[in-house]
């Protein structure tokens, strides 16, 4: 269960998260949506701990735990994880070599044995497989190159390899055509489960058409400022967000 | 003999004392007239501004003697079983007993290094370097290489150069290879020598006719001041590929002399270092296009941490013959604290019309983005650190074609890297 309560941040010394207060229990999917420059991005980043972004008061538990402390590799290794709104390239490092690497330091850190080699390649290929990526890329520095969708999907496979207890995904819909969009989400929706929540943060209606919310938030100004179930979402393509603007106000 | 210098260093009286020569030794004696009217370089000299060898150099040890039979014995426990054809020297001369016979191997032989070699006065005329000429005032007992035109030999050379346990002294190793017509070989150079005393050595390659070698340095340690000196000659459509590994050196310089003499022939040379507390790594490379056709790149990386000084100066010359030069000289630095520098000086000497030659440099930090990507995923800071700086390092090496020496070169520097980071004092 991911617990937000009250949180206030700030970045170079501008307020971003006003009192933000959410919670998103096992097994649910919860969708924010918002208008631009409501806080969403910096949502995700704090939750990963991004060290640029500075926690002025309130609090972040992942099951109870307290990730106040944690570094973004700890908040990993608790089973949190972010799907990128825009991932990052690193070249020189393959693909192969960087997920070997996450998924040890994650068991590492948990106290589990390193996977060897053989079983390793096996669950890549296997996850690779669902998501229709080929071996070739797999091959290659990370999303190095890659196009919009080649870079979602990569992201898709390090969830579904890194197994976590949360994930947040960063509007993941942006920079994907149709086709690219169905993949993703069918690979989203293959790791739905009864212990796995997600956060799903998005400017359209148009993702939840594919992977369905159990409650959606509105966020404005850095605070929730109304939830309710699916049909919020609905009534938000219709009318635009000028309406919670004002309340908010 | 060394009158003519004005007021000599400690370390250049030294080296004045210090030498002899017999009748017969002209060569020799012409290397050590033309080092005694310069002496030892200061940043006065255009091409060793960032590296004041003068003032380093304080004293000049003793220069070492040939190697007893302690001497080669305790260098012989240090070399480990290898499926390399080993050439080993010890204080700087060349040593037939550790060495592996060479002379079963079809099209290659392997001969001590004479002092009026020709083909040796040729490469050294072309570079023109005090410490060169120093090199070859006091080098004794190199050896040469050869391989035979059309010859291919599987396995690589190694060059292993060590010392014998004699403490702080002069060495001055020296070994050419010589490239048959359209022979192929790969050749790694291993240095080494003790932390201790002060290192000028020089390395001569002369490449035939369509002839292609793959050419690494490991520079792992080494003197407390050290100098090495690579020359390299290509004839018509040779290829010459040659890289560095350094790491651990307290203070070096690596300078290449290279000629593209032949139509056709190229030249791709690079360097990945990686330097930590007040170490200085200075690479000073000039590349003359001395026939028309001819494609030469260069890609240097240095990984600086702590105080740590990093040099290079790299320059690209083309007379008016050679007309279709191709030349892109690269150098980029990767800064890992505040106080750690990087100075770059590539130069483009061009007097020809025809040419497309570019050259850059650039230094940045780890990008924090990435990094936080790969926390992101599990991965600790220290060791994203480490898989980045890998990643830039490594870069360097891919020029090399022979895929076990690229890979040994690869697995160096993940060892390193896998035991010795944080690479210097930051976070």
């Amino acid at each position: 269960m991911l617990e937000i309560e009250n949180l206030h941040v700030s970045v170079a010394g501008k307020k971003i998260l006003d009192g933000l207060t959410l919670k998103v229990a096992d097994g649910e999917v919860a969708a924010i949506m918002g208008p631009n420059g409501s806080g969403k991005s910096t949502l995700s980043y704090v939750v990963a701990g991004r060290s640029d972004y500075e926690v002025t008061e309130g609090s972040i538990k992942l099951d109870g735990v307290d990730l106040a402390e944690k570094s973004p590799a700890e908040r990993a290794a608790l089973g949190l994880f972010l799907v990128f709104q825009y991932p990052l390239e690193i070249p020189g490092v393959t693909t192969m070599t960087f997920l070997k690497a996450a998924i040890n330091a994650q068991r590492k850190a948990r106290g589990e044995e390193e996977l060897a080699t053989p079983d390793f390649m096996r669950r890549v290929r296997d996850a690779a497989k669902k998501l229709n990526i080929s071996q070739d890329m797999l091959k290659r520095p990370v999303n190095f190159g890659f196009s919009g969708g080649e870079k979602k999907r990569m992201e898709i496979l390090q969830m579904a390899l890194l197994e976590p207890k949360f994930a947040i995904l960063d509007e993941m819909d942006s920079g994907l055509d149709i086709d690219a969009l169905r993949v993703c989400a069918e690979g989203v929706n293959a790791l739905r489960s009864k212990e796995r929540g997600l956060l799903v943060i998005t400017h359209y209606q148009r993702l939840l058409d594919y992977i369905a919310p159990d409650t959606v938030h509105v966020m404005h100004k850095g605070r929730i400022v109304r939830s309710g179930g699916p049909e919020l979402a609905l009534e938000l393509e219709k009318s635009g967000y000028a309406d919670y603007a004002e309340e908010a106000a | 003999m060394g009158a003519i210098l004005q007021n000599p260093t400690q370390a250049e009286q030294d080296l004045l004392a210090s030498f002899t020569a017999g009748k017969a030794e002209r060569e020799r004696k012409a290397a050590f007239d033309r080092f005694a009217n310069l002496g030892l370089p200061s940043r006065r000299v255009e091409s060793w501004h960032y590296t004041d060898l003068r003032a380093k150099l304080r004293a000049a040890p003793p220069p070492a003697k040939k190697p007893d039979a302690a001497a080669l014995a305790q260098a012989r426990d240090r070399l480990g079983p290898v499926d390399r054809l080993r050439i080993v020297t010890v204080d700087g001369f060349f040593s037939r007993e550790l060495s592996d016979e060479l002379s079963t191997v079809p099209g290659v032989r392997l001969r001590p290094l004479l002092e009026d070699d020709v083909r040796l006065k040729r490469l050294v005329e072309g570079a023109g370097d005090a410490l060169l000429d120093l090199n070859g005032a006091f080098a004794e007992g190199g050896f040469v290489l050869e391989i035979a035109p059309g010859g291919r030999v599987d396995a690589a050379f190694e060059l292993v150069a060590l010392d014998g346990g004699t403490g702080a002294r002069g060495r001055f190793g020296r070994g050419m290879v010589i490239l048959g017509e359209d022979s192929r070989a790969t050749f790694l150079e291993t240095r080494g020598e003790s932390g201790e005393g002060f290192s000028d050595s020089a390395l001569f390659l002369s490449l035939g006719r369509g002839s292609e070698l793959d050419y690494a340095c490991r520079s792992t340690g080494g003197a407390s001041v050290e100098v090495q000196t690579f020359v390299a000659r290509l004839e018509q459509d040779a290829r010459l590929r040659a890289t560095a590994f350094v790491a651990g050196a307290p203070f070096l310089r690596r300078q290449l002399f290279v000629s593209c003499a032949g139509e056709n022939a190229e030249a791709h040379l690079s360097g990945g270092a990686l330097l930590r507390g007040r170490e200085h790594v200075d690479t000073t490379l000039t590349l003359t296009h001395d026939a028309p056709s001819c494609i030469s790149r260069e890609t240097f990386k240095y990984v600086l941490a702590d105080q740590a000084e990093g040099v290079f100066q790299g320059k690209i010359i083309v007379p008016p013959h050679a007309q279709k030069t191709d030349g892109k000289m690269l150098c980029r630095g990767l800064l890992l604290s505040d106080e750690a520098s990087m100075s770059s000086k590539p130069e483009l000497e061009i007097f020809a019309d025809d040419v497309a030659c570019g050259h850059g440099a650039a230094c940045a930090r780890l990008d924090e983005s990435q990094l936080f990507y790969m926390e992101s995923r599990g991965i600790p800071r220290v060791q994203a650190q480490a898989i980045l700086v890998e990643a830039f390092a490594a870069d360097a090496f891919d020029i090399i074609d022979d895929e076990d020496l690229r890979d040994l070169l690869k697995l160096d520097l993940k060892r390193l890297l896998g035991t010795n980071f944080p690479w210097g004092a930051f976070s």
